[in-house]
C-alpha cells in the first residue's frame, strides 16, 4: 500500500482517505467471493455429486478442433482453477482457440461416499462421462488433460482403456513416482511412522479439506501464512493485482474434503507403497500399467513445484508406452503454472500448440 | 501502510514494521522450510494429530449415538438412513445413466440408417418406384 510524505494538511488528509479506500478494498477481498468460473457452460451430465460441463463454443463448427478436450481435475479443491477469472482463465483461452471443452467437476463427498475409491472414479465416473462427452461432441476420439490427482485418474485411465478414442494425454504436474522419500511434498508428511491414514478415516469418514489445506500450507509456511497477505498488503491500490488475489484467495478458501477410501488408497498404494509406479497398482483387479498408455503424450512440469516435485513425474517418461511422447518443463509453481499471470504467455500457448496439431 | 520512500514517515505507523519484515522474510521462509522438511516436525504433527484423534473420537461416537436415539424417538430420519437413500439414488442415477447410454446408441444408429438410405436413393432414385 503506497502513501506519500504528507507535506502539508491537504496531503494527510488525502494519505488518510486512501487508507481508508484501501481498508476497504481489504475487507472485500478478505470477507467476499470473487465471481469464479464466468465462461459460459451448461451441464451435460451428472452422476452422484459429479457433474460434466461442456463450455458453449465461440468459434463456428468449421473454424474448431474436430477433436474434443476433457479436463479432469483433482480430487481436493474445485476445479474452477481452470476458468478463474476473465482474461485469466484457461477454459476460456482453449474455447477462444477452437477447442470443444469439457470439464468434469468431481463435486463434494459427503459421508454417504466415504467408501468411493479411486477404482470408482477412473472405472465408474470417468468413463461414463467420456461416453456422454462422445456422444454430444459426435466424435470418438478425444483429448484428456489431467492436473495433479487428476492426472494420476487420467493416467490410470489411459493405462486400463487404450483403446477408448484417447488420442492425446496431457498431465500436469502429475506425481507418479513416490520412490524418493526425501524428494519433499507430502511424501514425508505421510510417511507411516508418523501419519495414521485409517485412524484419520475412521474418525472423519472422508478426508477434511481443512486438513489437506493445512498439509498443503505448511509445505510453506511463510508463504502461505505471511508473505501471501503481505504482497496483498503492499499492493491494496493496485486493482490488477488485487483482483487477481481476490479470485486466487477465493480458489485457496473453497475446502472440500476427499473420499475416505480414495485417500486411504492414495496414501498407502501409491504415496507409501509406490505401486503405480512400481507397476503393481490394481483397480478392481486390473493391474495399471502406464505402459499400455498409446495416446500422444505431453507431460507438464513445474520446476518450482513444491507439492509435486518434478522428479515425482520425470522418471515416469521412461514408464509410459507412447510413441509420441513430450516432456515440459515450465516456470512456476504447482497452482501458478496454470492460473498465474505468465500462464496465458507461458504453459497455455504451449499446450495449445502442441494439442492443436493433434486435434484435427 | 507501507512507506516506498526511503524517508521515514511519521504517518506511516506500519513503516517501521515493512523495513523489519523485508530483511527478515526471506530467512523466516528457509527456517520453516527446513523446520518443516524435517523427521521431527512431521513425528510432532503426526503425534499431534494422532492425540486429537484418540481424544475426539469418543465423545464423536457419543455425540453420534446420542443423536441416532434422539431423531429415532422422534421419528426423524437418521444420518444412516439419509446415506442408505442416497446411496440408493445414485445407484437409480446409474440405472439411468446406462438407460441414457442406450438410447443414444440407438440414436446414432437410427441417424446412421437414415443416411445410408438417404445416400442409397440418392443413388438409385428408379429402384423406388
Amino acid at each position: 500500500m503506497s502513501t506519500s510524505n504528507p507535506q502539508t494538511p491537504a496531503d494527510l488528509h488525502t494519505n488518510l482517505r486512501q487508507i481508508e479506500e484501501n481498508m476497504r478494498t481489504l475487507q472485500r477481498v478478505v470477507t467476499t467471493r470473487y465471481p469464479v468460473a464466468q465462461t459460459p457452460k451448461e451441464v451435460i451430465w451428472t452422476l452422484n455429486k459429479a457433474k460434466l460441463y461442456r463450455y458453449t463454443p465461440v468459434l463456428p463448427p468449421e473454424k474448431r478442433h474436430r477433436v474434443p478436450l476433457l479436463l479432469v481435475f483433482a480430487l481436493m479443491n474445485r476445479p474452477y482453477i481452470l476458468d478463474l477469472r476473465p482474461g485469466n482463465s484457461f477454459v476460456e483461452y482453449m474455447v477462444n482457440k477452437g477447442y470443444d471443452v469439457y470439464l468434469i467437476d468431481w463435486g463434494v463427498p459427503r459421508t454417504e461416499d466415504k467408501n468411493l475409491k479411486i477404482d470408482d472414479y477412473v472405472l465408474e465416473y470417468l468413463p461414463r462421462a467420456i461416453r456422454k462427452m462422445k456422444s454430444v461432441s459426435g466424435s470418438d476420439e478425444f483429448s484428456m488433460l489431467g492436473w495433479c490427482i487428476g492426472a494420476i485418474l487420467s493416467s490410470c485411465y489411459a493405462a486400463l482403456r487404450p483403446n477408448d478414442g484417447l488420442r492425446n494425454l496431457i498431465l500436469l504436474t502429475a506425481p507418479l513416482d513416490f520412490s524418493d522419500k526425501q524428494a519433499g511434498g507430502f511424501v514425508r508428511q505421510v510417511n507411516d511412522q508418523y501419519f495414521d491414514a485409517d485412524k484419520l478415516i475412521a474418525t472423519y469418514g472422508n478426508m477434511p479439506g481443512e486438513l489437506i489445506d493445512y498439509g498443503a500450507k505448511a509445505l510453506k509456511p511463510v508463504e502461505n501464512y505471511i508473505s501471501n497477505y503481505v504482497r496483498l498488503w503492499d499492493n491494496l491500490d493496485n486493482p490488477k493485482i488485487v483482483e487477481s488475489w481476490h479470485a486466487m484467495n477465493t480458489w485457496v478458501s473453497d475446502l472440500i474434503p476427499i473420499a475416505g477410501a480414495t485417500y486411504r488408497k492414495l496414501i498407502v498404494e501409491l504415496y507409501r507403497e509406490n505401486k503405480l509406479f512400481k507397476g503393481t497398482f490394481q483397480l478392481r483387479g486390473e493391474t495399471v500399467d502406464l505402459r499400455n498408455i498409446r495416446a500422444s503424450l505431453l507431460n507438464v512440469l513445474a520446476d518450482a513445484d513444491h507439492i509435486t516435485p518434478t522428479c515425482q513425474s520425470e522418471t515416469a517418461m521412461d514408464k509410459f508406452g507412447s510413441q509420441d511422447k513430450q516432456l515440459l518443463k515450465v516456470k512456476g509453481g504447482h497452482i501458478g503454472l496454470m492460473a498465474g499471470s505468465s500462464a496465458s504467455k507461458g504453459t497455455w500457448p504451449h499446450i495449445d500448440t502442441w494439442l492443436g496439431g493433434r486435434s484435427d | 501502510m507501507s512507506q516506498r520512500s526511503n524517508d521515514p514517515n511519521p504517518f506511516d505507523p506500519f513503516g517501521a514494521m515493512q523495513s523489519f519484515r523485508d530483511a527478515n522474510l526471506d530467512a523466516w521462509s528457509k527456517a520453516m522450510l527446513q523446520l518443516v522438511s524435517s523427521d521431527a516436525y512431521s513425528q510432532a504433527t503426526g503425534q499431534a494429530l494422532d492425540a486429537y484423534l484418540s481424544t475426539s473420537a469418543p465423545f464423536r461416537r457419543v455425540l453420534e449415538s446420542t443423536m441416532t436415539q434422539v431423531l429415532t424417538q422422534f421419528n426423524m430420519p437418521t444420518r444412516s438412513d439419509v446415506v442408505s437413500l442416497a446411496e440408493r439414488l445414485t445407484n437409480i442415477e446409474m440405472r439411468l445413466d446406462d438407460l441414457d447410454a442406450k438410447l443414444d446408441a440407438l440414436e446414432r444408429r437410427t441417424t446412421q440408417a437414415q443416411t445410408t438410405q438417404a445416400a442409397g436413393q440418392a443413388l438409385h432414385p428408379a429402384e423406388e418406384h
